[in-house]
């Protein structure tokens, strides 16, 4: 043994300075990588940053379910609109977050609020499915839609506002409903084949429909479900295109990119959130990160980052070039169920919006930039 | 050329005796010399001459001739040559004794020398040469004071006597005492200057002992001037320049030692020393060579030892661990102290720890250590050893101090930290962290298992930088490190593919990314996955188990982690295909085999789980404790399965899953999860005070443990508290789980929660938790059954009261709206899907809503008019109050004015007197003085009277006023109070006709509705009669609208058990991983 040491010892002499350039060798290439990663990282610290500007504790007497903005109108600013489980909708006016108007007239809890593109009318779902459709300024109603028990969750207007998009729950459909007749002027079944395929096991809740987005150009239009289908609708010829694979669980959130018409969005259950391509049906890319499920998903009006909320309490803000997670923010304690990027538009309206709104009964706002 | 000449008796002839041609046969010699009487110095020179040549036989045949007695009685007078004759004997038989080895020959030797050395002194006492003889003995003996008493004798006898001064010196070289020595050698050169080079050598040696290094290689090279071939100047110069560790002269040494073997090839130190050289320069066939000679050369026990140890050490090191065990044994053979030469038991101790001779290895360190306790190596080794034969403990001390002896020991720190990994993980990290600065400091190359074990504790204690940052470090450049910055090379982010990603694979292989993936860094790589995946980051995980797959498709628990990533994910085909994957891989990895059986269970493939588990059970002998348990759990679902009950059945399988996991329990007792099934089971037979013992004590155990994720427990618990109806507490409970293990994302413990509610009558509380499920599942319609129903039962409660406002009223119709809404919706529904209701069930709701709605107008009605006449009551209550207050101020004012009239008139009158009185005083004036006195005297008096008679009458008033006022305000509480009381009574009767009325209605409608508290086993037997009785359709779950409700109460423990299965598998993994680590440590060890 004392033989083995003494032959290590000469060994370790003669490799030394053999090793001693290796290590300067490494260290060379540290340094590089380290001034490669500083340059990067300042390139993307000039381009995207969301920054708290202010939380409102007790926005709502219960958990805030829905969020969206009301695209600015008539010299209007954009305004927030939330919904929440104290069966209640508000507007509130950035950045203060001072409360512009309280809604009432749902009974159970307000799931999903959508907003009019040209900002004159909105629309807002409880839980027992009806569909109240309001005019922004005066709150008078211009439309109850009824539906069966949770035949309507979320929704979104038509980029155009000709339509308006319901999902439509356990009926395994999407409702489009005529924004002048108010009439339903389509149905489009998440199914290739007919009604009786359709099945609600009570494991995965089947196709039961959670989410619409209208793709930019509004031919196109996704609907999300419990067992995390996607169907893909040609809305022209109101018919199933495909479906898109990957999500086993609900996705709750869905939105097309505003920048590229293919591009599409999902948020899912199993803590993933998912970029489509929805023409070739292809999986670009699976980000992953949040500690739960993810509820919702936006995309910043610029189309480079998407910013998400989960009921692990976050917000994340991801980038899309390098699709990671650039940024969490905890302003939250509870679940998250909605976040949103401001519309660009209105007047001396420069500077970028995000709101979140929280089970906790409270709604963020957020600088983008 | 020498000769002796023997002088033939009585005459001048002389023999001539050639000293090279002795004869052979001693008795030749001695016959001439006993017949010629030689004189005895010729006797001594023979013997000498005999002596010399090494005829040690014909040398004692001579002395002992002429020491016998007849040569004494002849030669009486030749006093000096009889002693000569003595004393050579003696030192002859002392010189044996000094070699002999065997005790008792030993013993025997210097007995016979001491008989001559007595014998001497029978001649004469005062022969120094005797007396030196003597001490010589003693010296060999090893009785080193009477032997220096011995040479002092001789000293005295003769102040020079050189002998006995070099006897003197000796000892004290031998006693330590070197300063002495060399003054008694200097004193012997002073006496005797030309005196043989020896005497300088004994000089060299106690100025070398003296750390004069100078002055002894002086006199080493004087020694060598005087004796060129004096071998132990020689060596003695060697091992000086060998041990100065300067090459030149290491070189110069080795060239000494050449010399002095080529001088005398028999010096076993120079053949050692050189042996010792050609072992580090690695030639080991001269080593043998050397060693061979050395034995000729030495029966030294010492020097031969040293050889034995240079031959074993040669073996060990070229591998040959038998032989070199043989050698190492011969060389401790040799020695009689391991104090005298401790190398070949160190050595011995460690062959046969690779022999795997623990024990014996173990007492070989030990006695190292008693020679040399700090010694860091051995204690490194006996270390070794205790952890081997699984004596953790005395490990762990004897780490503990060769880490205290040695702070900079990377390998006592290294073993230390993994002996606390069992006990400490943050001493552990501790251990390997100083280890890991150590390793730096000295940039030694880092040992990829010690970075692994870092990463797998920062890991394990949640701190996920530090853990990234160790297995990164392990890992090196790599593929691993695009994958960790997420960026391929070009900046291109990663792709997404769930599935096969070979393709994807080969694709960058031909664009040159090297993809290779050492043996050694797999392990890591894993851990690294994990992390990622602990993280979420679940996109960089599955590319790095991809990648692991893709070169090692042997490597299981890869596929096992994709496998239950892609569970979590819901994704089961996909996980089922990659579970399958491994086992074609391994057929018999249990680990695979119970993930398979798991997610069979949860497809609910019921024989086919069983099947699966019924074998790793077959071929782990019962041992697998995972599949114990969930065998347990599958005859725990099989006996609360819903739909077929059959109590006798149920009993079964709870009994055989009570078995199970008891039998885990004996496997295993700190088996959380065997406990919570048997706290599972003792509850479903109503013993709720012995498992709510089990839960909570599982329960301390899982929060004390950061990686233990076990909700189930806290569920359990909750549900032992409903059990007992310590609803607030269960409440508490639900919450707390929710919060800390769900995100408050799991519908059944809301639904659990709502329940804890229902069951509290805080029918609002369980609304709200209900809606917050439905938003969460909103496709479970059952939950909005639920809902409704809480509803309803609010409305009822609401109504039922016997005091509530309009609003409350008024709330609980909307309710009820709401209900029926919810009732009929679903009625629709559940005539199109099956969703687990009955129709006729919610017809049944639909109605009694109604029918209830119906009777709520009529208290909407009389709790409007009751508001109304509330408000009259109020408004008339106010106005009489008003009107009161009024006449009161009313009154006042009039007293207030009587009074002030009073005063005035008063004033007036007192006026009128004093003017009356002035006016008598005018007249009084003129009459006499004394009268005068008298009248105003008088005068005063009357006014006293009269002021006291005013106070009393003021008095009086006050009296009156106040008793005027009670009895006012008693009229008024009778008139507000009787017309009250009488609208009360009113009141009470209609409330309490509705009641009845809504209770009719509540029997009409649903007789087993259960609405009204009832302790939850009833319920379930009644349904179990119901259910044996009538062979209805399925009355499982649609048999009563409470039911629905109740009906989490059984799938209560049956939906967290699900649940308790994932984790315990995942509970497995994550062992799995920290097992890797570990194996991974100790095959480092191994090849170490």
């Amino acid at each position: 043994m004392v033989g083995e040491r003494e032959s290590e010892r000469a060994e370790r002499g003669q490799g030394g300075g053999e090793r001693a350039k290796r290590e300067r060798e490494r260290e060379r290439e540290r340094e590089s990588e380290r001034e490669r990663k500083g340059r990067e990282r300042g390139r993307e610290g000039g381009r995207m940053k969301i920054a708290s500007l202010k939380t409102l504790a007790n926005a709502h007497h219960d958990g805030v379910w829905a969020a969206t903005w009301v695209p600015a109108a008539d010299g209007r600013p954009a305004l927030l609109m939330t919904g929440s489980a104290d069966e209640s909708v508000k507007l509130w006016r950035a950045d203060g977050l001072e409360l512009e108007r309280s809604n009432t007239g749902h009974s159970l809890g307000v799931v999903a609020v959508a907003a009019h593109p040209a900002g004159t009318m909105a629309a807002s779902t409880s839980l027992d499915s009806f569909v109240r459709v309001f005019d922004v300024e005066s709150n008078a109603t211009l439309a109850a839609l009824e539906t069966r028990p949770s035949e309507a969750w979320q929704m979104q207007f038509h980029p155009k506002g000709e339509l308006l998009a319901v999902a439509g729950g356990g009926s395994a459909s999407v409702k489009l409903f005529n924004t002048s007749t108010w009439k339903a002027d389509a149905v489009l079944l998440v199914s290739k084949g007919d009604v009786s395929d359709i099945k609600l096991s009570e494991k995965t809740g089947g196709k039961f429909v959670l989410s619409v987005a209208w793709s930019l150009d509004g031919k196109r239009l996704a609907c999300s479900t419990m067992d995390g289908t996607i169907a893909i609708f040609d809305v022209n010829r109101g018919k199933l295109l495909h479906f898109l694979e990957g999500h086993f669980m609900p996705v709750r959130s869905l939105v097309f990119s505003p920048t590229d018409s293919r591009v599409l969005f999902t948020a899912s259950d199993d803590m993933h959130v998912h970029m489509y391509d929805t023409e070739n049906t292809t999986l670009i890319s699976a980000m992953s990160g949040h500690a739960s499920w993810v509820l919702s998903v936006d995309v910043s009006p610029d189309g480079s980052a998407i910013a998400t909320g989960s009921s692990d309490r976050t917000v994340r803000l991801w980038d899309l070039k390098t699709r990671a997670s650039i940024q969490t923010m905890n302003d939250h304690t509870d679940q998250v169920w909605a976040v949103t990027f401001r519309p660009p538009g209105g007047e001396g309206v420069r500077v970028g919006r995000l709101a979140s709104a929280s089970e906790d009964k409270s709604i963020s706002l957020y600088d983008y930039s | 050329m020498a000769c002796v000449y023997i002088p033939v008796q009585n005459t001048l002839e002389e023999v001539k005796v050639v000293l090279d041609q002795l004869p052979r046969d001693a008795a030749d010699i001695l016959d001439i010399l006993k017949a010629e009487q030689a004189p005895l110095h010729l006797w001594l020179t023979f013997a000498r001459e005999y002596f010399k040549q090494g005829k040690m036989k014909e040398f004692l045949q001579i002395l002992e001739e002429g020491s016998s007695p007849e040569i004494d009685e002849y030669y009486q007078d030749v006093k000096y040559e009889r002693i000569a004759i003595l004393n050579a004997l003696g030192a002859y038989y002392t010189n044996l004794g000094k070699i002999e080895l065997k005790q008792r020959e030993k013993d025997e030797y210097f007995m016979r020398a001491t008989h001559y050395y007595n014998k001497v002194s029978h001649i004469d006492q005062h022969e120094p040469s005797t007396w030196v003889g003597k001490g010589q003995l003693l010296l060999a003996k090893g009785e080193l004071d009477q032997s220096y008493s011995q040479f002092k004798i001789a000293l005295e006898e003769q102040k020079d006597n050189i002998p006995a001064l070099l006897g003197q010196a000796c000892v004290e070289f031998n006693r330590g005492h070197f300063q002495e020595s060399l003054n008694l050698y200097k004193t012997v050169l002073q006496l005797h200057p030309g005196c043989p080079a020896s005497v300088r050598l004994g000089i060299g040696l106690c100025r070398y002992r003296l750390g004069q290094p100078k002055k002894a290689r002086e006199a080493f090279n004087r020694t060598l001037q005087l004796d060129p071939e004096n071998v132990e100047a020689l060596v003695a110069l060697g091992i000086m320049d060998l041990n100065t560790n300067e090459i030149e002269d290491v070189h110069e040494g080795m060239t000494k030692m050449q010399a002095a073997f080529e001088i005398h090839p028999f010096c076993a130190m120079a053949l050692n020393h050189l042996a010792n050289h050609y072992f580090f320069t690695g030639d080991h066939y001269i080593v043998e060579q050397l060693m061979d000679m050395a034995f000729v050369a030495t029966d030294h026990p010492r020097m031969k030892a040293h050889s034995f140890f240079n031959l074993a050490r040669s073996h060990h090191s070229k591998g040959d661990y038998e032989r070199a065990s043989v050698y190492y044994r011969a060389s401790v053979n040799e020695l009689k102290d391991p104090h005298d030469f401790i190398l070949p038991y160190y050595g011995l101790g460690q062959v046969q720890l690779k022999l795997g001779d623990l024990k014996t290895a173990l007492s070989n360190f030990e006695k190292v250590l008693e020679v040399h306790p700090e010694n860091c190596e051995s204690l490194k080794a006996v270390g070794y050893i205790f952890l081997q034969q699984g004596r953790l403990e005395k490990a762990l001390q004897t780490f503990k101090k060769a880490t205290r002896i040695n702070p900079r020991d990377v390998d006592a720190w290294i073993e230390m930290g993994e002996l606390l990994l069992s006990s400490d993980l943050v001493a552990a990290l501790d251990a390997f962290n100083t280890a890991h600065s150590l390793l730096k400091k000295g940039r030694d190359p880092m040992p990829t298992g010690l970075l692994n074990n870092i990463g797998v504790l920062h890991f394990e204690r949640g701190e996920f930088e530090l853990a990234q940052r160790a297995f990164c470090e392990a890992l090196g450049d790599g593929f691993w490190r695009n994958v960790t910055t997420g960026l391929l090379p070009g900046d291109v982010p990663l792709p997404a593919v769930y599935g096969d990603r070979d393709e994807f694979f080969y694709q960058l292989e031909n664009e040159g990314v090297s993809l290779e993936v050492p043996a050694g860094k797999i392990t890591v790589i894993f851990n690294l996955a994990r992390l990622f995946e602990q993280q979420h980051q679940s996109d960089k995980a599955v590319i790095l188990y991809q990648l692991i797959l893709f070169k090692h498709p042997k490597y299981v628990d890869a596929h096992i982690r994709l496998a239950a990533m892609a569970q979590a994910r819901n994704n089961i085909s996909l996980s089922m295909e990659l579970v399958n994957r491994a086992l074609k891989e391994d057929e018999i990895n249990a680990d695979a085999l119970s993930f398979r059986g798991n997610l069979e269970l949860r497809a609910d493939d019921w024989l086919k789980a069983k099947e699966t588990l019924k074998g790793i059970q077959s071929m782990s002998d019962g041992k697998d404790s995972y599949s114990t348990l969930a065998l347990g759990n599958w005859n725990y679902y099989a006996a609360t399965r819903g739909e077929k009950k059959d109590p006798k059945l149920e009993a079964t399988h709870l009994e055989k899953a009570r078995e199970l996991y008891q039998k885990v329990l004996v496997q295993r007792p700190n088996n959380l999860y065997a406990a919570n099934g048997l706290g599972v089971v003792l509850a479903e037979k109503g013993l709720f005070d012995i498992s709510k013992d089990i839960f909570t004590q599982v329960q301390e155990a899982a929060s004390g443990n950061i990686t233990v994720q076990m909700p189930d427990v806290w569920i359990n618990l909750a549900h032992v508290f409903v059990g007992q109806g310590q609803f607030g507490l269960a409440v508490k409970m639900y919450q707390n789980c929710l919060r800390r293990f769900y995100f408050n994302t799991e519908t059944n413990v809301l639904l659990y929660l709502a329940r804890s509610h229902y069951e509290a009558e805080q029918w609002q509380e369980c609304k709200s938790v209900l809606l917050r499920a439905i938003h969460l599942a909103p496709s479970n319609y059952m939950l909005r059954f639920d809902a409704a129903i809480a509803m309803q039962k609010f409305s009822t409660a609401t109504l039922q009261k016997s005091k509530r406002s309009a609003d409350e009223v008024r709330q609980s119709v909307s309710e009820l709206k709401n209900a029926l809404r919810l009732f009929s919706q679903l009625s629709g529904i559940s005539s199109q899907h099956s969703h687990g209701f009955d129709e006729k069930k919610i017809e049944m709701h639909v109605e009694y809503c109604k029918h209830l709605l119906d009777a709520a107008k009529v208290h909407l009605e009389a709790a409007e008019r009751e508001e109304q006449q509330n408000k009259q009551k109020q408004e008339l209550a106010r106005q009489a109050a008003m009107a009161e207050e009024a006449r009161r101020k009313a009154e006042e004012e009039r007293k207030l004015q009587m009074e002030r009239r009073k005063r005035e008139e008063e004033l007036k009158r007192v006026l009128e007197q004093e003017e009356y009185f002035e006016r008598i005083k005018e007249t009084w004036k003129v009459q006499g003085r004394e009268k005068f006195h008298a009248e105003d005297n008088d005068g005063e008096g009357g006014a006293n009277e009269k002021k006291e008679k005013r106070k009393e009458k003021r008095k009086r008033k006050k009296e009156k006023r106040s008793k005027e006022q009670d009895s006012e305000w008693e009229e008024k509480d009778d008139v507000e109070g009787e017309p009250q009381a009488g609208l009360q009574n009113e009141e009470l009767e209609e409330g309490a006709q509705d009641a009845l009325a809504a209770a009719g209605l509540l029997e009409d409608s649903d007789e087993e509705d259960a609405m009204e508290k009832e302790a939850i086993p009833p319920r379930r037997i009644r349904r179990k009669h119901a259910v044996a009785d009538s062979d209805e359709e399925d009355m499982g779950i649609q048999d009563s609208p409470a039911a629905a409700i109740p009906n989490k109460n059984e799938s209560d423990v049956e939906v967290p058990e699900n649940r308790f299965l994932e984790d315990s598998e995942e509970e497995t993994f994550d062992t799995s991983t920290a097992l890797e680590a570990k194996k991974r440590r100790i095959s480092d060890s191994e090849s170490e």
